[in-house]
């Protein structure tokens, strides 16, 4: 298992470089320019042309890359040119609010998220079925900006349960978990009923039913059990999206966040934050499938024999 | 004698009663929330010297030492009046005693020679660099050495950029000032700074020398004021509806309606300080032809602009300065309005003939033009309208959407634009060179507008006025030039409105400035 652990980390060494790459470029290479967001009207060119060199954005775009990285191998995610603070501390900043919301989104999710699917497979072809079926439709193809909208505006302004938007209070936090969670509890469902009802299927199962025991308790004791192997890889996958998986919903809510953080200076162009914010989120996704699939090494040997 | 003192037991038993009903009035009796204008979210410092993109709080944080009223005018703040030579060369300002800064630092002569000079090197050093030096005439009278004559000074002396901080708390806080603490003189002292997030302000109990623009000369009657940032408009309204913010900085027009629509809520709408026009890129073909320009200036329809997609809200734009400058007051000949018969014309003559389609064409080219654009409800709406009414005069324009923060880089191509719908926020005629000077093609003179004589012009309008009345002469022959040759189409003047919650707030009738902000904010009380 530890040699397993070490070969998947060293593995995530050239992806990481990968990603470095294609974040740095992708930002610098689409149109736009963060100094028209520092210039002020009247400035003359010689200005503008004094702020480019200033930040080395007249250096060869290899050599600025290299800059980036190196300060990067040493934990230096550089300066914001926009909001004029070091990247790190914009981003400690806003992580906290970001993990807090996703982290509850993704308990929601998965707490939800099993019981609906269990109960969906425990009455198969039932009015309860069809029900967790349909809300599963609805909980995968709405938008998740539109949907954060009709929860404002039922359960903020027409109840008035909850507030608008902010992040003042706990009660804040609710909106925005359950626009995010109702997504993830559609997935987590979806693939617990699918697995359970395969699961249902095996021979060891009907050998239980023929042993005596209830249906019930077939279903929630023994096939619930071997049908979370899968639920688990999926939610493996999703630890990543704790953090990024909020990014417009950060918006519509008006809350801090680093999507919030990261909406803000990629309209500004603020390549230090936009690389500082991209690598957070493609590390977590890293990580978090990296967890995944330690946790499904653990579970199922197979899968450590296929790194060997 | 005893009901004398029996009347005395119930006035004391009243008296006691309201001051105990105070004691125990809510904390937030005197709090509010406003939401800051979509311009002015994302402020990173509250360092006037430094900073290029400022917002409310930083006027509140920071007294000036003039103010602008709502008609352009110039009114005292830390100055209390000030002389200019009659040959523009030196300006002397008298300033206002017994002014402290929130760390206690008093605000004397001192203080302006140390600050002035702050400016060098800062991306704001254009708004001083005609002054040559600060002489300190006495502890409260400061001569400013001009270099050369800037009737523009007291302009730029009312903008947020020349807020002035306590010297002893800048030179001390160094680069983090305006980061971690901003200590200025102004009505309200910063508390906390989420950037992107909201500003806590707390009153400045000590402050009584507010500009004669507020009836309330100090302290303010909020005590704590929160400026929140709500990226998403339709969050900032319902925030308001539902009374967790208490006003709105700025409206979109499309949702005055359903502002007006709450009996709680209130809406005040004043003159606006944007406009929309249509830059025409005079470096390419067709647009090299001054009858084609003319010809497409003149097929914009703003009266139908104003009424179909403004619901009749904002002015119409005849030329390039918003209305209430004085320089936007030209000989009318030179102002831009719709005429269809003349635009058709004047096609004709320039041999631009109407095909079988209705689009004109000339020795087989079609008049197929690039209409840019950018993101947003309101720029896609008026292009979609300038585009049909260029096609009413056999002009094909091509709409292409582009992203707000890419696309100055696409008119730096210079030559893969045609037209394009802009609009700019700015209330100083020096706008035109910005736009239309030959030293800046490609973006912000999206026109590639070069012209000798309006060059000339320029240089006289920018650094060879002496007087305020020289400066808005020459910027009117400058502006009436630039017109003549139909760089551009003027569109649209967009009002600027804020709401409030009535319920909580007691806002004057008459708005003070040209935006709302320090002095009508003196007089805002909490209900």
């Amino acid at each position: 298992m530890l040699n397993y652990a070490i070969k998947r980390l060293l593995l995530l060494v050239p992806v990481f470089l990968a990603v470095s790459v294609v974040i740095f470029m992708i930002i610098h290479l689409v149109p736009g320019d963060p100094i028209d967001n520092m210039i002020q009207i009247g400035s003359s060119p010689e200005q503008k042309a004094a702020l480019i060199a200033r930040y080395g954005l007249d250096q060869p775009l290899l050599l600025q890359y290299g800059v980036w990285l190196r300060n990067l191998l040493r934990g230096d995610l550089g300066d914001a040119m926009i909001l004029r603070r070091p990247v790190f501390q914009l981003i400690a900043e806003n992580l906290p609010h970001s993990l807090r919301l996703g982290g509850l989104a993704f308990l929601f999710s998965t707490v939800v998220g099993i019981a609906t699917g269990a109960l969906a497979a425990l009455f198969k072809d039932s009015w309860i079925d069809r029900s967790v079926m349909a809300l599963i439709l609805l909980g995968s193809t709405l938008p998740s900006f539109w949907l954060g909208l009709l929860m404002i505006m039922v359960f903020a302004v027409q109840l008035e349960w909850f507030p608008v938007s902010g992040a003042r209070s706990w009660t804040a936090l609710v909106l925005p978990v359950l626009t995010i969670g109702l997504h993830g509890v559609a997935l987590v469902a979806r693939v617990t009923r699918a697995a359970m009802l395969d699961i249902g299927r095996r021979d060891f199962v009907l050998m239980l039913h023929a042993k005596g025991l209830s249906h019930r308790r077939i279903q929630l004791q023994h096939v619930l059990r071997h049908a979370l192997l899968p639920v688990v890889t999926i939610l493996s996958l999703r630890i990543g999206w704790i953090v990024g998986g909020a990014v417009t919903i950060e918006f519509v809510f008006a809350r801090p966040g680093l999507g919030s953080l990261l909406i803000t200076s990629l309209a500004q162009r603020d390549y230090p934050v936009v690389q500082g914010c991209l690598l957070m989120l493609a590390m977590a996704v890293m990580l978090g499938t990296l967890l995944g699939d330690l946790v499904q090494a653990g579970m199922d040997p197979r899968v450590r024999d296929n790194l060997r | 004698m005893t009901s004398i003192n029996c009347s005395v037991r119930l006035l004391a038993l009243a008296a006691a009663g309201v001051c105990s009903m105070a004691a125990f009035a809510p904390a937030w009796a005197q709090d509010a929330t406003f939401v800051l204008n979509a311009r002015e979210a994302g402020s990173p410092t509250y360092n006037p010297i430094k900073g290029t993109k400022l917002n409310i709080a930083n006027n509140l944080i920071f007294d000036r030492m003039v103010m602008q009223d709502a008609d352009q005018s110039f009114h005292g703040q830390l100055a209390e009046s000030w002389q200019a030579a009659p040959d523009g060369m030196s300006w002397t300002f008298k300033l206002r005693r017994g002014v402290k800064f929130h760390d206690g630092e008093p605000f004397n002569a001192k203080v302006i020679e140390w600050w002035i000079p702050k400016y060098k090197g800062t991306e704001n050093a254009f708004m001083v660099d005609a002054i040559d030096k600060i002489i300190v005439v006495d502890d409260y009278t400061v001569r400013f050495q001009m270099k050369t004559p800037d009737p523009s000074l007291l302009l730029n002396m009312a903008t947020s950029f020349m807020g002035i901080p306590s010297p002893k708390a800048y030179e001390a806080l160094g680069d983090k000032f305006g980061v971690t603490a901003a200590v200025g003189s102004g009505p309200f002292k910063l508390a906390s700074f989420t950037v992107g997030q909201q500003t806590k302000l707390v009153r400045n109990d000590d402050y009584r020398w507010a500009s004669a623009l507020s009836t309330n000369r100090g302290p303010a009657k909020i005590k704590n004021l929160t400026l929140r940032e709500i990226p998403d408009d339709s969050t900032a309204f319902l925030e308001l509806k539902t009374g967790g913010v208490d006003l709105l900085l700025g409206v979109p027009t499309d949702f005055l309606p359903r502002i007006e629509a709450e009996k709680s809520l209130k809406v005040v709408t004043m003159p606006g300080t944007e406009l929309f026009y249509m830059p025409m890129n005079t470096s390419v073909v067709p647009l090299t032809d001054i009858k084609v320009r003319e010809a497409i200036a003149l097929a914009v329809n703003q009266k139908e602009i104003l009424a179909s997609i403004f619901g009749g809200l904002g002015l119409e734009a005849h030329n390039f300065l918003v209305s209430s400058l004085l320089e936007a007051k030209i000989n009318p000949k030179f102002n831009i309005s719709f005429n269809a018969e003349r635009s058709r014309k004047l096609l004709d003559e320039a041999g631009w003939a109407v095909g079988a389609n209705g689009i004109r064409a000339k020795a087989g080219t079609p008049l197929t033009l690039k209409l840019w654009t950018q993101n947003g409800t309101q720029f896609k709406r008026v292009t979609e309208v300038v585009q049909a009414q260029l096609k009413a005069i056999g002009v094909n324009a091509e709409i292409t959407v582009h992203d707000p923060a890419s696309i100055n880089a696409q008119y730096r191509k210079k030559t893969e634009h045609q037209l394009a719908v802009r609009a700019y926020d700015y209330t100083n005629a020096d706008i035109i060179d910005w736009f239309f000077s030959a030293a800046r093609m490609g973006y912000p003179n999206v026109s590639m507008f070069n012209d000798p004589k309006a060059e000339e012009l320029n240089l006289k309008a920018m650094k060879q006025s002496r007087t305020w009345e020289e400066r808005v002469t020459n910027f009117k022959a400058y502006h009436e030039y630039v017109m003549s040759q139909f760089p551009f189409a003027p569109i649209y003047q967009p009002t600027q409105s804020f709401a409030y919650s009535q319920t909580r707030l007691k806002v004057p009738d008459t708005i003070r400035g040209i935006k709302i902000a320090t002095q009508s904010i003196m007089d805002i009380e909490v209900r």
